[in-house]
Protein backbone atom coordinates (compact mmCIF):
# COMPACT_ATOMS: atom_id res chain seq x y z
CA UNK A 1 0.00 0.00 0.00
CA UNK A 2 1.14 3.23 -0.60
CA UNK A 3 1.09 7.01 0.52
CA UNK A 4 3.01 10.09 -0.21
CA UNK A 5 2.49 10.62 3.86
CA UNK A 6 6.02 10.28 5.71
CA UNK A 7 4.84 11.47 8.96
CA UNK A 8 1.28 10.65 10.83
CA UNK A 9 0.91 12.67 14.32
CA UNK A 10 -1.69 11.69 16.50
CA UNK A 11 -2.91 14.61 19.06
CA UNK A 12 -5.40 13.77 21.64
CA UNK A 13 -6.32 12.39 25.27
CA UNK A 14 -8.48 9.02 26.48
CA UNK A 15 -9.48 6.33 25.52
CA UNK A 16 -10.09 6.77 21.37
CA UNK A 17 -6.88 8.61 21.01
CA UNK A 18 -5.12 5.34 22.35
CA UNK A 19 -7.37 3.02 20.36
CA UNK A 20 -6.35 5.10 17.07
CA UNK A 21 -2.58 5.68 18.27
CA UNK A 22 -2.63 1.54 18.27
CA UNK A 23 -4.50 1.07 15.01
CA UNK A 24 -1.78 3.92 13.65
CA UNK A 25 0.92 1.99 14.85
CA UNK A 26 -0.69 -1.36 13.09
CA UNK A 27 -0.82 0.19 10.47
CA UNK A 28 3.08 1.32 9.42
CA UNK A 29 4.26 -1.81 8.59
CA UNK A 30 1.42 -1.05 5.31
CA UNK A 31 2.44 2.38 4.50
CA UNK A 32 5.78 2.77 6.41
CA UNK A 33 5.30 6.24 7.45
CA UNK A 34 6.77 7.69 10.88
CA UNK A 35 4.20 7.72 13.82
CA UNK A 36 4.31 10.26 16.72
CA UNK A 37 2.84 11.10 19.47
CA UNK A 38 1.69 14.30 20.87
CA UNK A 39 -0.05 14.82 24.64
CA UNK A 40 -1.28 18.33 24.80
CA UNK A 41 -4.06 18.25 27.77
CA UNK A 42 -2.25 15.60 30.20
CA UNK A 43 -5.24 13.40 31.83
CA UNK A 44 -5.22 11.54 35.05
CA UNK A 45 -6.17 7.92 33.75
CA UNK A 46 -4.74 8.79 30.16
CA UNK A 47 -2.62 5.53 28.79
CA UNK A 48 -1.14 7.03 25.87
CA UNK A 49 1.71 7.35 27.46
CA UNK A 50 2.02 3.72 28.26
CA UNK A 51 1.35 2.34 24.75
CA UNK A 52 3.31 4.63 23.48
CA UNK A 53 6.32 3.13 25.24
CA UNK A 54 5.23 -0.17 25.24
CA UNK A 55 5.38 -0.08 20.95
CA UNK A 56 7.92 2.65 20.76
CA UNK A 57 6.13 5.21 19.57
CA UNK A 58 8.11 8.68 19.93
CA UNK A 59 6.06 10.28 22.78
CA UNK A 60 6.16 14.69 23.80
CA UNK A 61 3.73 16.32 26.14
CA UNK A 62 3.23 19.86 24.91
CA UNK A 63 0.57 21.67 27.40
CA UNK A 64 1.42 24.70 25.75
CA UNK A 65 -0.13 25.85 22.91
CA UNK A 66 2.53 28.21 21.20
CA UNK A 67 4.96 25.31 21.84
CA UNK A 68 3.02 22.94 19.90
CA UNK A 69 2.23 25.14 17.38
CA UNK A 70 5.39 25.96 16.73
CA UNK A 71 6.77 22.14 16.43
CA UNK A 72 3.84 21.54 14.32
CA UNK A 73 4.81 24.13 12.09
CA UNK A 74 8.27 23.49 11.65
CA UNK A 75 7.41 19.83 10.14
CA UNK A 76 9.40 19.11 6.80
CA UNK A 77 7.98 16.30 5.83
CA UNK A 78 4.61 15.68 3.96
CA UNK A 79 2.54 15.16 7.62
CA UNK A 80 -0.79 13.61 8.42
CA UNK A 81 -1.78 15.13 11.46
CA UNK A 82 -4.80 12.83 13.33
CA UNK A 83 -6.36 15.18 16.19
CA UNK A 84 -8.81 12.73 18.45
CA UNK A 85 -10.01 14.04 21.33
CA UNK A 86 -8.13 17.11 21.13
CA UNK A 87 -9.18 20.56 22.26
CA UNK A 88 -6.15 22.43 20.43
CA UNK A 89 -7.15 25.04 17.41
CA UNK A 90 -4.98 24.60 14.87
CA UNK A 91 -3.72 28.17 13.58
CA UNK A 92 -4.59 28.82 10.25
CA UNK A 93 -0.62 29.49 8.81
CA UNK A 94 -0.38 25.60 10.17
CA UNK A 95 -3.71 24.19 8.73
CA UNK A 96 -2.90 25.95 5.33
CA UNK A 97 1.20 24.22 4.47
CA UNK A 98 0.63 22.17 1.45
CA UNK A 99 2.46 19.40 3.13
CA UNK A 100 0.24 18.86 5.87
CA UNK A 101 -3.29 17.36 6.38
CA UNK A 102 -4.92 17.72 9.38
CA UNK A 103 -7.77 15.42 10.42
CA UNK A 104 -10.39 15.66 13.72
CA UNK A 105 -12.75 13.58 14.85
CA UNK A 106 -15.82 15.88 16.59
CA UNK A 107 -18.10 14.19 18.27
CA UNK A 108 -21.36 14.83 16.72
CA UNK A 109 -22.89 14.52 13.65
CA UNK A 110 -21.43 18.05 11.49
CA UNK A 111 -22.62 20.78 10.86
CA UNK A 112 -24.76 20.14 13.67
CA UNK A 113 -23.30 20.98 17.31
CA UNK A 114 -20.36 22.45 16.56
CA UNK A 115 -17.77 23.42 19.15
CA UNK A 116 -17.01 22.37 22.73
CA UNK A 117 -18.80 19.58 24.78
CA UNK A 118 -21.10 18.71 22.42
CA UNK A 119 -22.63 15.62 24.00
CA UNK A 120 -23.39 18.10 26.60
CA UNK A 121 -25.35 19.75 24.44
CA UNK A 122 -27.36 17.14 22.50
CA UNK A 123 -28.84 15.98 25.76
CA UNK A 124 -29.65 18.73 27.48
CA UNK A 125 -31.90 19.77 24.35
CA UNK A 126 -33.49 16.02 24.34
CA UNK A 127 -31.35 14.96 20.92
CA UNK A 128 -32.37 11.48 20.40
CA UNK A 129 -29.97 10.44 17.91
CA UNK A 130 -26.48 12.19 17.58
CA UNK A 131 -23.27 10.64 16.01
CA UNK A 132 -19.10 11.42 15.05
CA UNK A 133 -17.50 13.09 12.40
CA UNK A 134 -14.08 12.85 10.99
CA UNK A 135 -13.59 15.80 9.01
CA UNK A 136 -11.00 17.48 7.31
CA UNK A 137 -9.31 20.75 9.37
CA UNK A 138 -9.86 24.30 8.18
CA UNK A 139 -9.31 27.75 9.51
CA UNK A 140 -13.12 28.07 10.73
CA UNK A 141 -13.62 25.58 13.86
CA UNK A 142 -15.42 22.27 13.22
CA UNK A 143 -16.08 23.64 9.36
CA UNK A 144 -13.84 21.69 6.97
CA UNK A 145 -15.24 18.93 4.26
CA UNK A 146 -16.93 15.54 5.59
CA UNK A 147 -15.14 12.38 5.68
CA UNK A 148 -17.20 10.05 7.32
CA UNK A 149 -19.81 9.76 9.74
CA UNK A 150 -21.56 7.45 12.26
CA UNK A 151 -24.36 8.14 14.23
CA UNK A 152 -26.27 6.50 17.66
CA UNK A 153 -29.34 6.49 19.60
CA UNK A 154 -29.15 8.49 22.72
CA UNK A 155 -31.37 6.79 25.46
CA UNK A 156 -33.85 8.34 27.77
CA UNK A 157 -31.24 7.85 30.70
CA UNK A 158 -27.84 8.04 29.07
CA UNK A 159 -24.77 10.08 31.07
CA UNK A 160 -22.84 12.61 28.85
CA UNK A 161 -20.08 10.45 29.81
CA UNK A 162 -21.83 7.23 28.62
CA UNK A 163 -22.32 9.01 25.31
CA UNK A 164 -18.79 10.30 25.31
CA UNK A 165 -17.61 6.14 25.35
CA UNK A 166 -20.01 5.15 22.52
CA UNK A 167 -19.09 8.47 20.72
CA UNK A 168 -15.15 7.09 20.79
CA UNK A 169 -16.02 3.86 19.93
CA UNK A 170 -17.58 4.88 16.76
CA UNK A 171 -15.14 7.10 16.57
CA UNK A 172 -12.55 4.67 16.17
CA UNK A 173 -14.70 2.25 14.29
CA UNK A 174 -14.91 5.59 11.47
CA UNK A 175 -10.91 6.04 11.77
CA UNK A 176 -10.51 2.49 10.63
CA UNK A 177 -13.08 3.20 7.62
CA UNK A 178 -11.81 6.24 6.38
CA UNK A 179 -7.77 5.85 7.41
CA UNK A 180 -6.66 4.31 3.81
CA UNK A 181 -8.45 6.60 1.61
CA UNK A 182 -7.18 9.25 3.55
CA UNK A 183 -3.77 8.45 3.49
CA UNK A 184 -3.92 7.83 -0.15
CA UNK A 185 -6.13 10.99 -0.45
CA UNK A 186 -9.06 9.35 -2.36
CA UNK A 187 -11.52 9.87 0.57
CA UNK A 188 -14.78 11.78 -1.06
CA UNK A 189 -14.89 14.20 1.55
CA UNK A 190 -18.31 16.43 1.68
CA UNK A 191 -18.51 20.12 2.02
CA UNK A 192 -20.64 20.63 4.74
CA UNK A 193 -24.08 23.13 4.45
CA UNK A 194 -24.46 25.55 7.65
CA UNK A 195 -27.83 27.28 8.44
CA UNK A 196 -27.57 30.69 9.01
CA UNK A 197 -28.09 30.25 12.88
CA UNK A 198 -25.13 28.10 13.17
CA UNK A 199 -24.32 28.36 17.24
CA UNK A 200 -21.13 27.23 17.84
CA UNK A 201 -20.28 26.08 21.57
CA UNK A 202 -17.70 27.08 23.87
CA UNK A 203 -15.92 25.67 26.31
CA UNK A 204 -17.49 28.47 28.80
CA UNK A 205 -20.75 27.43 28.36
CA UNK A 206 -22.64 25.83 30.47
CA UNK A 207 -26.23 23.72 30.26
CA UNK A 208 -29.13 25.67 31.67
CA UNK A 209 -26.23 27.96 32.80
CA UNK A 210 -25.30 25.57 35.48
CA UNK A 211 -28.22 26.13 37.19
CA UNK A 212 -30.76 23.92 38.02
CA UNK A 213 -33.95 25.49 38.77
CA UNK A 214 -36.59 23.40 41.04
CA UNK A 215 -39.42 24.74 39.57
CA UNK A 216 -38.78 23.59 36.30
CA UNK A 217 -40.11 20.18 35.21
CA UNK A 218 -38.20 17.24 36.44
CA UNK A 219 -37.35 15.88 33.53
CA UNK A 220 -35.63 18.99 32.20
CA UNK A 221 -33.67 18.74 35.32
CA UNK A 222 -32.77 15.00 34.77
CA UNK A 223 -31.30 16.12 31.39
CA UNK A 224 -29.32 18.93 32.62
CA UNK A 225 -28.28 16.95 35.44
CA UNK A 226 -27.10 13.90 32.80
CA UNK A 227 -26.25 16.58 30.20
CA UNK A 228 -22.84 17.42 32.67
CA UNK A 229 -22.19 14.32 34.09
CA UNK A 230 -18.28 13.53 33.05
CA UNK A 231 -18.02 11.51 36.60
CA UNK A 232 -15.00 13.51 38.17
CA UNK A 233 -13.61 14.77 35.30
CA UNK A 234 -14.39 18.87 35.53
CA UNK A 235 -15.27 19.44 32.67
CA UNK A 236 -17.62 21.47 34.04
CA UNK A 237 -18.41 22.59 38.19
CA UNK A 238 -20.74 21.27 40.13
CA UNK A 239 -24.57 22.41 39.48
CA UNK A 240 -26.13 24.73 41.79
CA UNK A 241 -29.23 25.07 43.07
CA UNK A 242 -31.59 27.19 46.02
CA UNK A 243 -33.51 24.82 48.19
CA UNK A 244 -35.40 26.66 50.86
CA UNK A 245 -33.80 29.99 49.95
CA UNK A 246 -29.99 28.89 50.77
CA UNK A 247 -27.64 28.47 47.51
CA UNK A 248 -26.67 24.79 47.05
CA UNK A 249 -23.99 22.53 45.04
CA UNK A 250 -25.29 19.17 43.75
CA UNK A 251 -23.08 16.40 44.96
CA UNK A 252 -25.04 13.45 42.55
CA UNK A 253 -27.88 12.22 41.37
CA UNK A 254 -29.79 9.06 40.58
CA UNK A 255 -33.05 7.98 38.99
CA UNK A 256 -34.53 5.51 41.28
CA UNK A 257 -37.74 3.07 42.03
CA UNK A 258 -40.47 4.78 44.18
CA UNK A 259 -40.04 2.20 46.79
CA UNK A 260 -36.58 3.28 46.99
CA UNK A 261 -37.86 6.79 48.34
CA UNK A 262 -35.45 6.67 52.02
CA UNK A 263 -35.76 10.02 54.20
CA UNK A 264 -31.56 10.82 53.90
CA UNK A 265 -30.73 14.21 54.52
CA UNK A 266 -30.12 17.23 52.42
CA UNK A 267 -31.78 15.13 49.65
CA UNK A 268 -34.46 15.79 46.98
CA UNK A 269 -36.93 13.04 45.49
CA UNK A 270 -38.49 14.63 42.29
CA UNK A 271 -41.42 12.57 40.53
CA UNK A 272 -40.53 11.48 36.94
CA UNK A 273 -43.21 11.25 34.94
CA UNK A 274 -42.34 7.32 34.13
CA UNK A 275 -43.23 6.73 37.48
CA UNK A 276 -39.68 6.76 39.12
CA UNK A 277 -37.98 9.00 40.98
CA UNK A 278 -35.21 11.76 40.63
CA UNK A 279 -33.03 11.52 44.00
CA UNK A 280 -30.53 14.58 44.07
CA UNK A 281 -28.31 15.07 46.79
CA UNK A 282 -27.10 18.66 47.81
CA UNK A 283 -24.67 20.46 50.04
CA UNK A 284 -25.88 23.76 51.13
CA UNK A 285 -22.95 26.48 50.65
CA UNK B 1 -17.98 -2.64 53.49
CA UNK B 2 -15.20 -4.89 51.21
CA UNK B 3 -17.92 -7.21 50.24
CA UNK B 4 -19.98 -4.01 48.92
CA UNK B 5 -17.28 -3.09 46.91
CA UNK B 6 -16.50 -5.81 45.67
CA UNK B 7 -20.23 -6.56 44.64
CA UNK B 8 -20.34 -2.91 42.64
CA UNK B 9 -16.97 -3.98 40.84
CA UNK B 10 -18.23 -6.83 40.11
CA UNK B 11 -21.25 -5.60 38.60
CA UNK B 12 -19.21 -2.69 36.25
CA UNK B 13 -15.67 -5.07 35.53
CA UNK B 14 -15.99 -8.91 36.20
CA UNK B 15 -12.29 -8.98 35.33
CA UNK B 16 -11.17 -6.81 38.12
CA UNK B 17 -12.13 -9.04 40.75
CA UNK B 18 -9.78 -11.85 39.88
CA UNK B 19 -7.40 -9.44 38.68
CA UNK B 20 -4.05 -9.80 40.79
CA UNK B 21 -1.62 -7.59 39.11
CA UNK B 22 -1.09 -4.16 40.17
CA UNK B 23 -1.86 -2.03 37.51
CA UNK B 24 -5.64 -2.60 36.47
CA UNK B 25 -5.64 0.64 34.02
CA UNK B 26 -2.70 0.20 31.73
CA UNK B 27 -3.62 -3.39 31.56
CA UNK B 28 -6.71 -2.70 30.07
CA UNK B 29 -8.65 -4.10 32.93
CA UNK B 30 -10.59 -1.19 33.70
CA UNK B 31 -11.19 1.69 31.57
CA UNK B 32 -11.96 5.19 32.26
CA UNK B 33 -15.23 5.55 31.88
CA UNK B 34 -15.61 2.26 34.07
CA UNK B 35 -13.89 4.14 36.65
CA UNK B 36 -16.83 7.01 36.65
CA UNK B 37 -19.61 4.43 37.11
CA UNK B 38 -17.71 2.60 39.74
CA UNK B 39 -17.03 5.89 41.88
CA UNK B 40 -20.82 6.88 41.35
CA UNK B 41 -21.73 3.74 42.35
CA UNK B 42 -19.35 3.81 45.70
CA UNK B 43 -20.27 7.52 46.34
CA UNK B 44 -23.91 6.51 46.31
CA UNK B 45 -24.21 3.44 48.31
CA UNK B 46 -21.68 4.70 50.92
CA UNK B 47 -22.71 7.91 50.88
CA UNK B 48 -19.29 9.54 50.33
CA UNK B 49 -17.61 11.80 48.74
CA UNK B 50 -15.06 10.82 46.16
CA UNK B 51 -12.85 13.90 45.17
CA UNK B 52 -11.56 13.94 41.89
CA UNK B 53 -7.85 14.01 43.58
CA UNK B 54 -8.77 10.74 44.05
CA UNK B 55 -9.71 8.94 41.08
CA UNK B 56 -6.17 8.47 39.77
CA UNK B 57 -4.89 5.06 38.68
CA UNK B 58 -2.71 4.51 41.26
CA UNK B 59 -6.16 4.17 43.43
CA UNK B 60 -7.52 1.60 40.93
CA UNK B 61 -4.95 0.02 40.54
CA UNK B 62 -6.16 -3.52 41.58
CA UNK B 63 -9.43 -4.36 43.97
CA UNK B 64 -7.52 -3.80 47.31
CA UNK B 65 -6.79 -0.39 46.38
CA UNK B 66 -10.24 0.52 45.60
CA UNK B 67 -11.09 -0.90 48.96
CA UNK B 68 -8.62 1.03 51.11
CA UNK B 69 -9.70 4.10 49.25
CA UNK B 70 -13.04 3.40 50.36
CA UNK B 71 -12.30 2.80 53.79
CA UNK B 72 -10.21 6.02 54.04
CA UNK B 73 -13.16 7.98 52.88
CA UNK B 74 -15.57 6.41 55.01
CA UNK B 75 -13.86 6.43 58.29
CA UNK B 76 -12.93 10.53 57.38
Amino acid sequence: MRTDFEKVVVIGYGKATGEILKYTDVRRTDYGYDLEFIEHEPHALSVTRQICEERGIPFASMPDRRELGGYLARMEEKTLIVSASNNFLFPAALVEREQVTIINFHNALLPDYPGRNAPSWVIYQGGERTGITWHYVTAGVDEGNIIVQKSCEIGPDTKAYELTQRLMDLACEGFRECFDSVLQETAEAKPQRFSPDRKLYRSTEIPGGGFLHLEEEPEKLYRLLRSVDYGKSGIFPPLQTEVEGARAEILRYRKIALEKRGEEADTLYLPLADGNLLKIKYRVL
Amino acid sequence: MEEKVLEILEEYCEEAISYTGDNMMEEGVIDSFTVINVVSELEDVFDIEIDAKYVVAENFRNKEAIIELVRQLTEE
